[in-house]
C-alpha cells in the first residue's frame, strides 16, 4: 500500500486526497464503488426481486385464459332492462317502454353498460396477457440485475488477483535470501562425522547438480534428522552425543534450489568480517551455480571455518558464523 | 458614516452563525462608523417568540435597537409551505406567504428602516432568506447591502429572492461558490465582494487546561456547533463508531454544542455541551482536528477558527463551500463516504505529518483572508465604492394580481439544482 508523501512546499490538498482514494481502492481490491452500492442497496428492497413472487407456470396460465372467461360477466343488450323471467311482467314492460321513454331516454345507459360487458370480457383476457407480459419483465430485469452483480464480481475479483499479482511481484523484487537456519548447526561438527554416510551422495567437486538432486531426495531425512537436533535447550554437543548422525560435509553448501540466481560477488567483504547474520543478502558458494569452478573449491566446501572466527558468532545468534565459513572460500 | 445592522437576531449570548457575524461586523465597523443594529425580539429561530424587550438597548458597546415579532413561526405551517414551494410548481404568492411564514415577521422594524432611511448611509442586512431582508432592501434599495450567508438549499431558488438580490446596492459574500450560485439563480451583475468575517481568536490558549478540566487523556477530534442532523451530525455518528472499530488507537470524537439530536453512547465520544469561548478555543489547540459534517455551509466560522489556530479540518465534501475552502487553503481535507473519512481522520491524527503542513496552510489562508484588518478594509472600500457611484434602477416591482397568481413558477429545489455546483478552485 502506498503511503502518502506530502512535502512541505507543495501541500495540494487534491493530490492528497487522491492517494486517499487510491490507498481506499487498494484496501477494498476496488471492486464496488459508493454509487453502485447505493444502487444495489436500493434495487434490491423491490419487489421483482424476489424470485418466489414470480409465477413459474405463466405459459400454462396465458392458454387458459385465453379461453372465455367463466366468472360473472353479463350480457347487455337493447331489451336486457325490460326482460323477467315472468311473461306477464315483460309484456307490461314491453307495453310500457314508450311511456318510460317520456320520461328519460335509457338508450344510453343501455349502450354504455353493453360497452362495459364487452369491455370485462377483453379486460378478462387482457389480464393474463398483462401478468405475463409483467412477469416476463420482472424475470428478465432479475436477470439483468443479477447479470450486473455477477459482472461486478467478476471486476472485482479480478482486480483483487490483479492486486495479488502486483503484491506477490512486489515481494518478490525485494525478497532476501537469507541463510537456512540448519547451516550454522552443521558447521560446529566437523571432522570424521563429515563424511557421506553410506547412500549419500558424495560431496565431490563436479557433482553439484548431482549434489543438488541428492539433497532434493534426501532433504525430507535431513530435515528429520535437523528436526530432532532442534529440541529445546539441547545443545549442538548434546544432540551428537545422543548418537544423532552428524551432517556431511556437503550439507553446508546452499541448496540450489534457494539459492540466489547470481552470486554475490562481494562475498570476500563479508568473508572479511562483515556480520552476515544482520547482512541483508548473503553470497552464494559459486561451486552450487558453477559446476565448472566448483573443482578449485572442494576441500574448503566441506572445511568448517576456524573455530577462533566461528565460535563467538554462534554463541550470539546462534549460527551466523556458519554463513560467513561458507563464504570464506 | 452611519450604518445600521439589521438581523434577525442579536445578542451577546446568540450563537447562530450569521448572527454572530453580524455581531463581530457590527463590533468591527463601529472604530470606523456609528453603528447601530436594527433587530427583534426574538431569541429562539424555530418559533421568533417575543423573549427580549422592544426598544433600545447595548450589547458589547453597540447601540441596539429591537422590535416585537408580530407573530410567531408555526413550524408545522413553515413547513407545509417550504414543501409546496420547494418541491412543486407554485404561485409568487404562494412564495409570499412561505416568507411570512418564515418570519421573523416584524412590519414595525420595516416601518422604521423606511422611515429612517435618511438617518442612515448605508443598511447592512445578514441572511436574505428571512422577512426582514426581503422586506427592508425592498424598502430602502439604494442603501441595502446585503450579506446573504446563502446556503446551497431551495431558499435560494425561490423566484422572489430575484428583484432583491439584483437590487441590493452590494453583496457581500461569504465564499466564491456562495458567489457563483447566487448570481446563477438571480442574474446578478452589480457590486459584491467576497468577504466572509474574521475572528476574536485568543492570543493565548492553554490546551493542558482543558485536557485536564474535561479529564480527555487520549488524542481527539472536535466538533463545535450545534449537534443536529442538519449540521450533519447524523452521518457523524453513524461514521465515527465505526471508525473507532477500525482503528481502535485512533482519535476521540469531542462534541461542543447544544444537543438536538441523540448522541450515541459510545466510550471515545465524549459530549461536553455549550462552553465559554475560552475552553472552546482551549479545546481547538488540545485537538489534532475539526470535524465540520455539515452538508450545508455559506461559511463556517468555526473552520476558520480552527485555521486561525493552525488546526486542520476536516469537512463535508458535499459542502461545496468548505471543499472549496479546504482545497484553496491547503487547509483541510474532505470526505464523502465512510472510507474516506476514516483515511482522512486516520492521516490527519496529530502524530501524522499531514495534519501539521495542513494546519500551517490553513493559519496563512486565515491571516491572508480572514485576517480583521482585511475583512474591515474590504467593507470600508465598499462603502466608498458605493458612496462614490449612483445607485443602480432602483429594484423590481412585484408582479400584479394575475401574474402573482399564476402557478407558472418552478419548484426552488430545482432552480437551484440547475445552478453551478462545485467547489471554485480557479
Amino acid at each position: 500500500m502506498g503511503d502518502v508523501t506530502v512535502r512541505s512546499d507543495s501541500v495540494d490538498v487534491e493530490q492528497i486526497m487522491e492517494q486517499i482514494r487510491a490507498r481506499i481502492r487498494e484496501k477494498r481490491g476496488a471492486d464496488y464503488t459508493e454509487a453502485e452500492l447505493h444502487q444495489l442497496a436500493t434495487t434490491n428492497l423491490r419487489k421483482f426481486l424476489d424470485p418466489k413472487g414470480v409465477r413459474s407456470d405463466l405459459v400454462e396460465h396465458f392458454r387458459k385464459g385465453r379461453k372465455p372467461a367463466e366468472w360473472a360477466n353479463y350480457e347487455f343488450g337493447e331489451t336486457t332492462l325490460y326482460e323477467s323471467h315472468r311473461a306477464f311482467v315483460r309484456t307490461m314492460r314491453k307495453l310500457l317502454r314508450p311511456v318510460l321513454k317520456l320520461f328519460f331516454n335509457p338508450d344510453p345507459i343501455v349502450s354504455a353498460l353493453h360497452i362495459q360487458s364487452q369491455l370485462n370480457t377483453e379486460i378478462l383476457r387482457e389480464s393474463l396477457r398483462y401478468e405475463l407480459v409483467h412477469n416476463l419483465v420482472v424475470e428478465l430485469t432479475r436477470a439483468s440485475i443479477e447479470l450486473q452483480n455477477v459482472k461486478m464480481r467478476v471486476e472485482s475479483l479480478s482486480s483483487r488477483l490483479d492486486f495479488d499479482e502486483r503484491r506477490a511481484r512486489s515481494l518478490e523484487s525485494v525478497v532476501e535470501y537469507r541463510q537456512p537456519p540448519r547451516r550454522r548447526e552443521t558447521a560446529p561438527e566437523p571432522g570424521p562425522q563429515d563424511q557421506p554416510q553410506p547412500g549419500q551422495a558424495a560431496p565431490a567437486a563436479g557433482e553439484g547438480g548431482q549434489q543438488a538432486g541428492a539433497e532434493d531426495r534426501e532433504g525430507g531425512a535431513r530435515r528429520r534428522r535437523r528436526r530432532r537436533r532442534r529440541r529445546p535447550g539441547s545443545t549442538l554437543a548434546e544432540s551428537g552425543a545422543e548418537g544423532q548422525p552428524a551432517p556431511a560435509p556437503h550439507l553446508t553448501q546452499a541448496e540450489p534450489a534457494t539459492a540466489p540466481e547470481e552470486p554475490d560477488t562481494s562475498a570476500s567483504e563479508h568473508s572479511a568480517g562483515a556480520d552476515h547474520a544482520e547482512s541483508p543478502r548473503v553470497a552464494e558458494p559459486p561451486a552450487t551455480h558453477e559446476p565448472a569452478a566448483a573443482p578449485e573449491s572442494p576441500a574448503p566446501d566441506s572445511t568448517p571455518p576456524p573455530p577462533e572466527d566461528d565460535a563467538p558468532r554462534r554463541d550470539d545468534s546462534g549460527g551466523g558464523g556458519q554463513d560467513g565459513g561458507a563464504q570464506n572460500q | 458614516m452611519k450604518l445600521a445592522i439589521v438581523v434577525q437576531r442579536y445578542g451577546a449570548d446568540i450563537s447562530g452563525g450569521a448572527e454572530l457575524h453580524a455581531r463581530y461586523i457590527a463590533e468591527r465597523l463601529a472604530k470606523h462608523a456609528d453603528v447601530e443594529v436594527l433587530t427583534t425580539c426574538a431569541r429562539d429561530y424555530i418559533t421568533w417568540k417575543n423573549e427580549l424587550p422592544a426598544g433600545e438597548d447595548t450589547v458589547n458597546g453597540i447601540r441596539v435597537r429591537r422590535f416585537p415579532v408580530s407573530r410567531p413561526r408555526r413550524p408545522d405551517d413553515f413547513g407545509r409551505r417550504s414543501a409546496r414551494v420547494f418541491e412543486h410548481r407554485h404561485s409568487v404568492r404562494e412564495e409570499l406567504g412561505w416568507l411570512t411564514s418564515e418570519g421573523p415577521t416584524s412590519p414595525a422594524m420595516i416601518r422604521y428602516i423606511r422611515r429612517q432611511r435618511l438617518a442612515f448611509d448605508f443598511f447592512v442586512f445578514f441572511s436574505f432568506r428571512y422577512y426582514h431582508a426581503w422586506h427592508g432592501i425592498r424598502a430602502v434599495p439604494d442603501k441595502a447591502v446585503l450579506v446573504p450567508t446563502a446556503e446551497r438549499d431551495p431558499a435560494a431558488g425561490v423566484s422572489i429572492f430575484g428583484p432583491v438580490l439584483r437590487g441590493a446596492r452590494a453583496l457581500m459574500y461569504n465564499s466564491l461558490e456562495e458567489r457563483a450560485m447566487l448570481d446563477a439563480v438571480s442574474g446578478r451583475r452589480g457590486p459584491g465582494v467576497v468577504v466572509g468575517v474574521g475572528s476574536d481568536v485568543p492570543p493565548r490558549t492553554d490546551p493542558q487546561r482543558f485536557r485536564r478540566k474535561y479529564r480527555l487523556r487520549r488524542p481527539f477530534s472536535v466538533y463545535i456547533g450545534r449537534i443536529d442532523e442538519n449540521k450533519g451530525c447524523r452521518e457523524l455518528f453513524d461514521y465515527f463508531p465505526r471508525y473507532a472499530a477500525r482503528y481502535p488507537r485512533g482519535l476521540d470524537l469531542v462534541l461542543i454544542g447544544s444537543r438536538h439530536l441523540e448522541i450515541p453512547d459510545h466510550p471515545r465520544v465524549r459530549h461536553l455541551g455549550y462552553l465559554p469561548d475560552q475552553d472552546k478555543y482551549d479545546a481547538l489547540a488540545a485537538a489534532d482536528l475539526l470535524i465540520m459534517p455539515s452538508p450545508f455551509e455559506s461559511l463556517s466560522m468555526v473552520a476558520l477558527e480552527a485555521w486561525a489556530m493552525g488546526k486542520p479540518v476536516l469537512a463535508n465534501g458535499r459542502c461545496d463551500v468548505l471543499r472549496g475552502q479546504c482545497v484553496r487553503s491547503r487547509g483541510g481535507l474532505y470526505y464523502e463516504t465512510f472510507d474516506e473519512f476514516a483515511e482522512a481522520m486516520y492521516m490527519l491524527e496529530g502524530s501524522g505529518p499531514v495534519g501539521a503542513f495542513l494546519g500551517r496552510s490553513g493559519r496563512d489562508f486565515y491571516r491572508r483572508h480572514y485576517a480583521w484588518p482585511v475583512i474591515e478594509r474590504k467593507y470600508l472600500d465598499m462603502f466608498q465604492r458605493l458612496s462614490r457611484e449612483p445607485p443602480a434602477g432602483g429594484i423590481e416591482p412585484l408582479p400584479g394580481f394575475f401574474a402573482r397568481h399564476a402557478h407558472n413558477l418552478p419548484p426552488a429545489r430545482d432552480v437551484v439544482d440547475a445552478a453551478p455546483k462545485g467547489p471554485v478552485l480557479g
